[in-house]
């Protein structure tokens, strides 16, 4: 029951979920423009072989210099970054992911060596080889890259929908979830999209070609926008296998979910307006800073998305099993028990930066419990989410944290480790005055007891009705 | 440990331990490949001759500079395969040097993209028309990416068995591991990667000869045999030194149960290697006998090699405490699918080679 303790890194001002989302938006970005970049070249390279284009071939030279210049290099790298960068975050929670998918995550590197190898002989052999070879490559190559969208989707829609797998532990039952085919379905959209949207900018940079030819090229390319007119319909669908109250963060429940989720669909319908109307209707020219600056829209609707969907699994990491601060929900009221750093070997960086011991109880349960998602008065800052509470505001909260806030993991520890965390806050909260005086009147610590046990292991959000008007009262 | 690996553990553990090797073994030749052919280049570049295939023939530095964008790819993808079993295989150790190490490890990722796009740049014909600093300070630049990164897998992997370590080096928040192990270690790895670029591309040259698509420079064969002995020959120095500073752990690694006749199949191997070059060298011409014999040798060494570098770090960690979770990897699904898409993607890839093969006989280069 007792959970594994790892030493927990400490980012500044920076919030963790900062760290890995940038990192993680920017993979996704160049990954899905190479999997919607490699169907896009076998639509252009059937379109030289049968003759419908006779620059084709021309822009497919360029195109694909510049998705292996970008995909192998940076998507590869950060693909295992997102592992690098998950470890720094939440080890166990990465831990729990490869130790449930490691044969699927083994199949999907089966297919990444084949995109290698399909996208390199292309590379280096394309103008030596005869126009079906060709078209196989490509072929193979884009299957390759699109199925291997298909494996980490399921691994990831996972986490928000674990679907059967929490009651079976069928690997099978959490794969295919109830998110997986909106998610796979809509990603699959979102990568031609970005596909289309590259090559406009790459045939504005092909200075061989002349105006017409440049534009034919464009409005063979923006038959791959056609599919965002699904985008709404596939939002909704996936929005409506998400867990109810993960649905209710991205409508309202959550500003900063909510802004996100604006974000994504305000860019989208940009991008679908300009796409539909402008490209496909009116068979607009659209030149190499206007191509530019949808690329850029289409970034901020991938930030905005991937934001959202990371956002609402909150409280949890994995649904059911894990919270997002790495605590299982059966180790809950063990380390209520028992205390939450007990046993963590790790001594505090900087301990004497705190002017008694208390206070450095508290840091170090702020860093097991808080520090994944917060900081102490840097982005997400307790200080500035609690400073203005008063002192009794702050136990209770705390201590009926999931209540509180529903989208907030219940506390996993003593009456006295969250008496330390309420004092560090306020110590801090009042600019870190030396001396600072100890609390420990026994009276407080039942109080705060009677609040936690009041308050249950079980997570908050809806169905767990909690007055906490009348309980304050 | 009384049995030779990886017999002796568990089922799991010794399925996941196997995985692991066999894996590593198909990186370690991409990354020797890398290591040891950014360096060969770094001297190469001072003098443009030799980088650019000509009419006439080719060298080795032509070949590598052609070749090394493609091996920086194929040996970060086929790391990805060692690095998810290591996961399953010592996840808590493995996380906490990671941890422990942060930003410098975490500077790995730019060290990569860097040294990748560095090989771009060195693989283009721009650079053969730039003065010698310019162009050695490029293939330079890619060098120390990867020999930084090299370097903190090493302190990683060492990190990783000092458990009793991990409190005060998190206490200092230094982001550095020093180790008597690390140096020596490093020197094993970084000069064991000569032999294996050797025989890769020699295999690649003899290639090109044999088909009728280049003629090998002249002196090109035996300057590969010399740089091959070389690298032998200094491997087994840092080998001395890395035995001297490796402690027990490592000598028992070396002569127990567990890895000693992994340690033997290693040493064989190089055995093999240093007849096979110096056969090789009394020829002008590579053929194909000899590069056949060093082959086996590298992947005896390569084996061996990579079963002892196992045993070390089980001699420090209790192998035991992971067997459970060893179980219960190995009860979730999923295997069957993995060795399906395996033997099929497999076949695609060979697919991908012969189509390229049959057409390329077509359609010689230009």
């Amino acid at each position: 029951m007792q959970p594994p303790y790892y030493p927990v890194n400490d980012f500044g001002p920076l919030m963790k979920g900062m760290v890995v989302g940038g990192v993680g938006i920017f993979h996704v970005f160049v990954a899905q423009f190479a999997i919607g970049g490699g169907l896009l070249m076998c639509y252009f390279q059937w379109l030289a072989m049968s003759g419908r284009s006779t620059e084709a071939r021309r822009f497919l030279e360029s195109y694909f210099k510049f998705l292996v210049l970008l995909s192998f290099v940076i998507g590869a790298l950060t693909g295992v970054g997102m592992w690098f960068t998950t470890i720094q975050i939440s080890p166990r929670t990465i831990g729990l992911m490869v130790h449930e998918f490691h044969w699927l995550w083994a199949t999907e590197w089966t297919f990444f060596c084949l995109e290698v190898v399909a996208g390199y002989t292309f590379y280096r052999y394309q103008n030596r080889l005869s126009d079906p070879a060709r078209l196989t490559l490509l072929v193979l190559y884009s299957l390759a890259a699109w199925f291997s969208l298909f494996w980490i989707n399921g691994i990831l829609s996972w986490q928000l929908t674990p679907g059967g797998w929490t009651e079976s532990g069928s690997v099978w039952a959490g794969f295919f979830n109830p998110t997986f085919w909106p998610s796979l379905l809509f990603r699959t959209v979102t990568s031609v999209t970005i596909a289309s949207l590259v090559a406009c900018v790459v045939i504005n940079t092909i200075n061989t070609l002349d105006r017409a030819q440049q534009s034919a090229l464009i409005h063979r390319a923006a038959h791959f926008l056609g599919p965002m007119a699904a985008m709404p319909l596939l939002g909704l669908w996936y929005l409506a296998a998400m867990p109810a109250d993960s649905r209710t963060w991205a409508l309202g429940g959550s500003v900063a979910m909510t802004l996100f989720m604006g974000m994504a669909v305000g860019a989208s319908t940009l991008i679908g307006g300009y796409a539909l109307i402008g490209l496909l209707r009116q068979k607009l020219y659209i030149n190499g800073a206007t191509a530019t600056l949808l690329c850029a829209l289409a970034f901020v609707a991938t930030a905005g998305g991937e934001f959202v969907r990371e956002g609402v699994r909150k409280p949890f990491t994995i649904r059911q099993t894990l919270y997002s601060n790495s605590i299982t929900r059966e180790e809950v009221a063990h380390l209520r028990e028992v205390g939450c750093v007990t046993h963590d070997p790790y001594p505090l960086q900087h301990a004497a930066a705190y002017p008694q011991e208390q206070l450095r109880l508290g840091a170090k349960v702020f860093r097991f419990q808080c520090s994944v998602c917060h900081t102490l008065d840097g982005a997400n800052g307790l200080t500035h989410l609690a400073g203005t509470w008063t002192v009794q505001q702050k136990r209770l909260n705390i201590a009926k944290l999931q209540h509180t806030k529903p989208f907030m993991p219940p506390f996993a520890g003593t009456a006295k480790e969250l008496e330390a965390l309420v004092q560090l806050i306020t110590w801090h909260s009042a600019g870190r005055p030396q001396p600072w005086p100890v609390s420990e009147d026994p009276q407080v610590l039942a109080q705060i007891a009677r609040w936690i046990e009041e308050a249950g292991t079980e997570p908050g959000g809806h169905g767990a009705r909690y007055d906490l008007v009348a309980e304050t009262r | 440990m009384n049995a030779t690996f990886p017999f002796g553990f568990p089922g799991p553990t010794a399925f996941y331990l196997t995985a692991y090797v066999a894996t590593l073994v198909i990186h370690l030749l991409f990354m020797n490949y890398v290591m040891a052919g950014c360096g060969y280049l770094v001297v190469a570049g001072i003098r443009a001759d030799g980088l650019a295939r000509t009419e006439r023939d080719v060298s080795i530095a032509a070949v590598l500079r052609d070749w090394m964008p493609f091996a920086v790819s194929a040996a970060i993808t086929a790391g990805v395969a060692p690095l998810l079993f290591i996961q399953i295989l010592y996840r808590h150790p493995f996380y906490t040097a990671n941890l422990l190490l942060f930003h410098r490890w975490m500077a790995i990722l730019p060290a990569l993209i860097a040294g990748f796009y560095l090989l771009y740049v060195f693989r283009s014909e721009r650079v053969l028309g730039w003065s010698p600093l310019p162009r050695v300070l490029v293939i330079l630049g890619a060098f120390a990416c990867f020999g930084f990164t090299g370097w903190s897998w090493s302190e990683n992997h060492l990190l990783g068995l000092r458990s009793g370590a991990w409190a005060e080096l998190y206490g200092s928040s230094a982001m550095t591991f020093r180790d008597p192990e690390l140096l020596p270690r490093i020197a094993v790895w970084l000069l064991g990667s000569i032999p294996t670029l050797s025989v890769l591309v020699a295999w690649q040259l003899h290639h090109l000869q044999s088909h009728g698509k280049a003629a090998v420079k002249a002196g090109e064969p035996r300057r590969l045999a010399l740089f091959a002995m070389a690298g032998l020959a200094l491997t087994i120095a840092a080998g001395g030194w890395y035995y001297g500073q490796g402690g027990s752990p490592l000598r028992t690694a070396l002569t127990g149960q567990l890895a000693g006749p992994y340690a033997a199949a290693a040493f064989t191997g190089m055995i093999l290697q240093g007849a096979a070059w110096a056969w090789q060298w009394r020829g002008a011409e590579l053929t194909a006998k000899p590069l056949a014999m060093a082959s086996t040798g590298v992947v005896l060494t390569l084996c061996g090699a990579a079963v002892v570098r196992e045993a070390r770090r089980l001699q420090s960690l209790d192998a035991s405490e992971f067997f459970e979770e060893h179980r219960q990897a190995f009860a979730v699904g999923g295997l069957w699918v993995f060795l399906a898409f395996f033997l099929v993607n497999a076949g695609l890839i060979c697919f991908c080679v012969w189509i390229v093969k049959r057409e390329t006989r077509r359609a010689p280069a230009s």
